[in-house]
């Protein structure tokens, strides 16, 4: 008997599935001054980055934009604006399986720390398709590769204190 | 129309001998030995102390598949490791020359230059040339049961007129190559040559073509890689669908000499089965096998350390329930999955997609002699 939580992971795999060839886009919700649902062409209009990852002795280079690039046009506090209670929110990131991972303000923000977290729609030159979905993020400091999140479909701001 | 009659093995070895001496046949020097690894992928690892060449490939070669390396003439490497099964048996116990059965299944040697440690289960043999020792001299269970023989056989290549072209040419600078460290660094640089990225998966991932796999297999590839899903890539990760790679200017594997080992709770792991407790003796490790790529997996069944399941099916119903077993040392990555019969049958598309057709019928790695085939033993009774 299938849950309903498997069932809502099912749907989204199929929804997956049929959506890969028809614009797939990055929502970008929660406590921002601004909504966006972000295509690869939106993407492709915005600052472009690289970053070269080795897996397994495969390297691999990633182009993207700088999360904190798309975290700007939404409106999230950055620089002398994230301070105080902006400090205790997080961006959870959501993959269309259902997988989650969070990345706290600061840590995505350059005046804090350079980070360099991509959110990537192609690797090698050609867009990212199949179980890498059509954006991914990829987090090159990260030990293991948790937070390299694929599938990615979603990125919620949530504030703990407002 | 009169039957062409066969021509004797003796007479082709002959023929290859007067070849190799009229210098009619390569002779190659160390390093000229070319990997045929795709772009974007890694070299393997080459131990310095046994660098690669063409000549010494080409006597492994020969090595792999001479039945004089056993005790009776009955058996050589290439009788565990069949070239069309991706180099394992198609049984779920090995067979030794005098009949003895293995208590676990043959691995595949396939990218086995990429593995940091060998067997199924030992941390201890990190050696591609030290892991040939084990089936040629070992005695529990007798597999070539070639120990205290060493020297005859030697003496046995010494005079064969092919051996006498192989070995000085695949270890120039030696007065006397005829060694048994010689023979187990020429097969060993033999099976770290069979490297595979031709399925039709690499093609579909790396090699930019979308069509190169059926829409089950895309189904499959995203179960497998989710989390939420199957998770099958947390055990069967990277490229090489395995718990980590050594390749060219790497060391062994990040995750650690003992973290690519899992408890499957596919059986009770009764003696001498009990994994990597067999070499560590702590409880917590009993049941603990080491995890094996995945590359071809649809040939080399049947699966698990000890052969215990039959089928793709199989496998997929023991991971989907969590394992088969109440086992304390049950790896807690082994949990159960809401798969649907359709998303196992996609998850099984996936998997066969990642068969390399070409790798099991490439000449490079077949038997030089032309002997080896289904059914073949060199006594005439065909093996059952």
């Amino acid at each position: 008997m299938f849950t309903r939580r498997s069932l809502v992971l099912t749907a989204g795999l199929a929804a997956l599935l049929g959506a890969q060839d028809k614009s797939p886009a990055i929502q970008v919700t929660g406590a921002v001054k601004q909504e966006l649902t972000l295509t690869a062409d939106d993407l492709a209009k915005m600052p472009r980055a690289t970053v070269k990852t080795s897996s397994n002795g495969m390297e691999t280079v990633y182009e993207g934009v700088w999360l904190h690039e798309v975290l700007k046009r939404a409106g999230v506090p950055q620089g002398s604006e994230l301070r105080n209670k902006a400090l205790a929110s997080y961006v959870l990131a959501q993959a269309q399986d259902g997988y989650e991972v969070v990345f706290s303000l600061a840590e995505l923000d350059p005046s804090f720390i350079d980070n360099e977290i991509l959110l990537a729609d192609t690797a090698n030159g050609k867009p990212l398709f199949g179980a890498q979905g059509r954006f991914r993020l990829v987090v090159p400091k990260d030990k293991p590769g948790a937070r390299s999140i694929r599938m990615l479909s979603r990125l919620e701001v949530v504030e703990l204190r407002k | 129309m009169i039957p062409r009659k066969p021509v004797p093995c003796w007479y082709k070895r002959l023929l290859y001998g007067l070849a190799l001496s009229a210098g009619l046949m390569p002779v190659s020097i160390a390093g000229d030995f070319q990997w045929d690894v795709p772009q974007g992928f890694p070299r393997p690892f080459v131990p310095a102390d046994n660098p690669m060449s063409a000549a010494k490939v080409q006597l492994g070669r020969y090595l792999f598949y001479d039945k004089r390396i056993s005790v009776n003439g009955t058996e050589s490497c290439a009788s565990c490791h069949r070239q069309e099964l991706a180099f394992t048996d198609g049984r779920a116990h090995a067979e030794g020359a005098t009949g003895a059965l293995h208590p676990r299944s043959s691995m595949s040697l396939v990218n086995v230059a990429y593995e940091a440690y060998f067997t199924w289960a030992n941390p201890a043999l990190a050696s591609l040339e030290e892991q040939a020792l084990v089936p040629m001299l070992g005695g529990d269970p007798v597999e070539l049961g070639l120990k205290g023989r060493e020297q005859e056989f030697l003496a046995t290549l010494r005079s064969d007129p092919v051996y006498q072209g192989l070995f000085p040419s695949a270890f120039p600078n030696e007065a006397n190559p005829y060694s048994l460290g010689n023979v187990t660094k020429a097969i060993a640089a033999f099976e770290r040559s069979i490297v595979s990225m031709r399925s039709p998966y690499d093609r579909y991932r790396w090699g930019g073509d979308p069509s190169a796999i059926s829409d089950a297999a895309k189904r499959g590839e995203i179960i497998f890689s989710s989390s939420e899903r199957g998770g099958c890539f947390r055990c069967h990760g990277g490229w090489n669908f395995n718990s980590g790679v050594r390749f060219e200017g790497s060391e062994p594997p990040r995750s650690g000499r003992f973290a690519g080992f899992f408890n499957t709770a596919v059986t009770t792991y009764a003696a001498p089965n009990r994994g990597l407790f067999e070499y560590t003796h702590k409880p917590e490790d009993i049941g603990r096998f080491r995890v094996p790529s995945l590359r071809n997996i649809a040939v080399t069944g049947p699966y698990m350390h000890d052969g215990s399941l039959a089928t793709l099916e199989a496998v997929i119903d023991h991971y989907a329930a969590g394992g088969r077993m109440h086992d304390p040392n049950k790896s807690d990555l082994i949990r159960p999955l809401n798969l649907r019969e359709a998303d196992k049958r996609d998850l099984i598309e996936f998997l066969k997609s990642l068969t390399d057709e070409e790798m099991l019928h490439d000449p490079r790695w077949s038997d030089p002699r032309g002997e080896t085939r289904p059914g073949y033993r060199s006594t005439g009774s065909p093996r059952r």
